[in-house]
């Protein structure tokens, strides 16, 4: 295998996986900086919150996601969905796939939550999944969808997780929810072209057990979520989806088939024995060494040079011809300030429906979820709130980024 | 797949060996029979029972899966499970191939792959079993990979679901467009029975539609650790009857510069007395 030469962009504090405790203190609190200054940045600074969300570490924290991968997929956390009505239940096609999905996915919500909030959060999650579902009639349900979902709500709560999940199921999952599964295929088709580019022995070996790509499908179509077992690692790589071109889950595909070049290579060839091997994805895996892997397959071998390839010609891919409208409309953001300032006062002049409507909604769910989503809703409401609150400290940062690095 | 069996209580203790069969095959004798198999025709009850039994000594054989030396030959037996979702086939085939019931599985995504050797009659035979997703769209474009050069096809139905059922002429359909040979053995699975209360499916309905179809019936439910014997014989019954058939894969191990060389092996093999 040849191996990747990375340049670090970004990167701080110390090598891959000896860096020294202060140092990697000091390297997250300039990350939260950074951050927080692209925040406040009018407009937005997309660019340093793609590049965070990529580098070590990502995102960091939860409460920062919450805050950047709005702006990630250009949502304006001031206009969110509302809460889904009993009806979104009715009459849906999908409504008992997506039931049957839903209630057995227990693996996927934090070891130690009672199941009398799981539950809770697994009804929102059907409720989520028909919503954006009904809004998009051209989208089609698929088994794994529901684990995207959950990576979603987990994070951001069930109105955001509509935004992000409709934002989502349009440019970077669309591929995926087709009528058929033809448009999947397609892009798990640039699998091997990309093993073809970097270790061509790797490529024929596989080639020759006749493993084909399904190894990779759940890998691809849920992002990762369905086979990590640590949230955190899912979370990791979310970041990284989000800030990224819709194929990068093929790409760091790759790069963990690579990996994993020795193991494959010895394993018998045999399609069984290859499926066998790869589908069972290793759980210790270096994720931030194969990040950046992903990163540099990506630019070294693009998917527009890897296209040119005939099996990779008769298909168009809708997931990416979107791309490139989607990530113009992500560059002229404002940050969240200033959409406070300006949804509120749309509201006010159209009409006082969307606040009066919400609220209710708002206590609803904090009387069913209980203390877990507490935090959420003191969130939200420092969100409405805090207009003040928000403005002082946004002129502090600008002032003394260092003053505020205190706080942290 | 969520409720205790409430018949369990009333199992005899130590019936593991397989009860009594009835007069004739068609019967459902759950109560106090580990091993249900429901057809009309006596040879294949009988067949079906000899089979369990023999399963029952064979399933603690220990075996690595990479146990490959050179020139050793071990036959394969490819079998592939399908059905609704949600119909226990991810449940089955562990509890065949891992020999308890995991506490949670979940939707399959594209096909898993297990894996078990078994001896039948000195011989040992790797029984591949590959699990597949039973969303409509997963097996219209991506299973079909899946379906070449299968031994044998476990098609499976929920008990407590008629729809699960009535869809089995589309499955059977189905795995016929993928040029699955008429020879290929296939055999029809009732899971869940342990949820008595909730059983939508009659045995003799299904019965008769797995006479026409030509399958055995199984039922069964990989949940009840008391079924395990009888999700067994399902695998062994099959693995039983391809061993008296021809055209078993052959996993031929010739080791040649690292190069494994897969031979088919088409010579015919009648020592199973089936």
């Amino acid at each position: 295998m040849r191996k990747h030469k990375r340049k670090k962009q970004g990167g701080f504090g110390g090598s891959e996986n000896g860096c020294v405790t202060r140092e990697s203190d000091c390297g997250r609190k300039h990350k939260l900086t950074v951050i927080h200054q692209a925040l406040i940045r009018d407009p937005v600074d997309i660019e340093t919150l793609r590049r965070t969300a990529a580098t070590k570490g990502g995102l960091l924290t939860d409460e920062l996601r919450r805050k950047v991968w709005p702006k990630l997929l250009n949502i304006n956390v001031y206009d969110l969905p509302h809460k889904p009505g009993r009806d979104v239940r009715e009459n849906h096609k999908d409504y008992n796939q997506v039931v049957m999905d839903v209630r057995r996915s227990m693996k996927r919500f934090p070891k130690g939550m009672p199941a009398a909030e799981r539950a809770v959060l697994q009804e929102q999650l059907i409720d989520i999944i028909l919503e954006v579902l009904k809004r998009n009639p051209q989208l089609h349900y698929y088994q794994g969808y529901h684990d995207v979902a959950v990576t979603l709500l987990l994070v951001v709560g069930e109105r955001m997780t509509i935004a992000l999940l409709d934002k989502l199921s349009n440019v970077h999952l669309r591929d995926f929810m087709d009528a058929t599964m033809d448009s999947t295929k397609h892009i798990l088709n640039y699998l091997m072209p990309i093993l073809e580019q970097v270790d061509v022995e790797l490529h024929d070996f596989m080639n020759r057990a006749e493993v084909g790509t399904i190894f990779a499908l759940s890998w691809l179509i849920t992002w990762y979520g369905h086979v990590l077992s640590d949230f955190k690692h899912t979370l990791r790589l979310y970041d990284f989806f989000l800030a990224s071109h819709p194929l990068m889950p093929i790409y760091l595909a790759a790069t963990i088939v690579l990996h994993r070049e020795k193991e494959v290579k010895q394993t018998e060839c045999d399609m069984a024995m290859v499926h066998h091997l790869l589908s069972q994805i290793p759980q210790n895996l270096p994720y931030e060494l194969l990040i950046g892997q992903a990163q540099d397959l990506f630019e070294q071998y693009p998917p527009s040079l890897l296209a040119k390839r005939a099996a990779l010609q008769s298909r168009k891919s809708l997931s990416i011809s979107s791309f490139q409208a989607f990530h113009l409309s992500t560059l002229h953001q404002r940050p969240d300030s200033v959409l406070q300032r300006l949804t509120r006062a749309q509201d006010s002049t159209t009409s006082r429906h969307g606040l009066e409507a919400s609220l209710p909604a708002a206590q609803g769910q904090l009387w069913r979820e209980g203390n877990r989503m507490m935090k959420m809703a003191v969130w939200g409401l420092s969100a409405t709130l805090g207009a003040a609150v928000f403005a002082v400290a946004q002129t502090a940062m600008d002032w003394g980024p260092d003053l505020i690095l205190q706080l942290f | 797949m969520s409720k205790d069996s409430p018949e369990e209580e009333s199992r005899a203790p130590g019936s593991g060996g397989g009860g009594g069969a009835g007069k004739g095959g068609s019967r459902r004798n759950r109560a106090d029979d580990n091993v249900t198999i429901l057809t009309s025709s006596m040879d294949f009850y009988r067949a079906g029972r000899s089979r369990a039994s023999s399963s029952s000594l064979t399933s603690s054989v220990e075996l690595s899966s990479s146990s490959l030396e050179t020139s050793i030959q071990t036959r394969i037996f490819k079998i592939i499970v399908i059905g609704d979702s949600n119909v226990g086939k991810t449940c089955l085939t562990f509890r065949f191939t891992g020999g308890s019931f995991p506490d949670k599985t979940e939707a399959t995504i594209g096909v898993d792959f297990r894996e078990k050797p078994v001896e039948i009659e000195g011989e040992t035979i790797k029984v591949q079993v590959w699990d597949t997703a039973g969303q409509e769209r997963f097996r219209k474009s991506m299973v079909e990979h899946y379906y070449r050069n299968v031994h044998a096809v476990v098609f499976v139905y929920d008990v407590t679901k008629m729809a699960s059922f009535r869809n089995l002429q589309t499955w059977i359909e189905e795995c016929n467009g993928h040029r699955v040979s008429a020879s290929v053995p296939r055999v029809l699975v009732g899971n869940k029975c342990d949820l008595v209360d909730q059983i939508q499916v009659p045995s003799n309905m299904a019965l008769k539609f797995a006479d026409s179809h030509n399958m055995l019936l199984f039922e069964t439910s990989a949940k009840d650790p008391k079924e395990s014997q009888n999700v067994d014989s399902i695998f062994m019954s099959l693995a039983c009857r391809l061993k008296a058939q021809k055209s078993l894969l052959y996993r031929d191990v010739e080791r040649e510069d690292g190069r494994v060389r897969l031979t088919q092996e088409t010579e015919t093999k009648t020592n199973c007395p089936c």
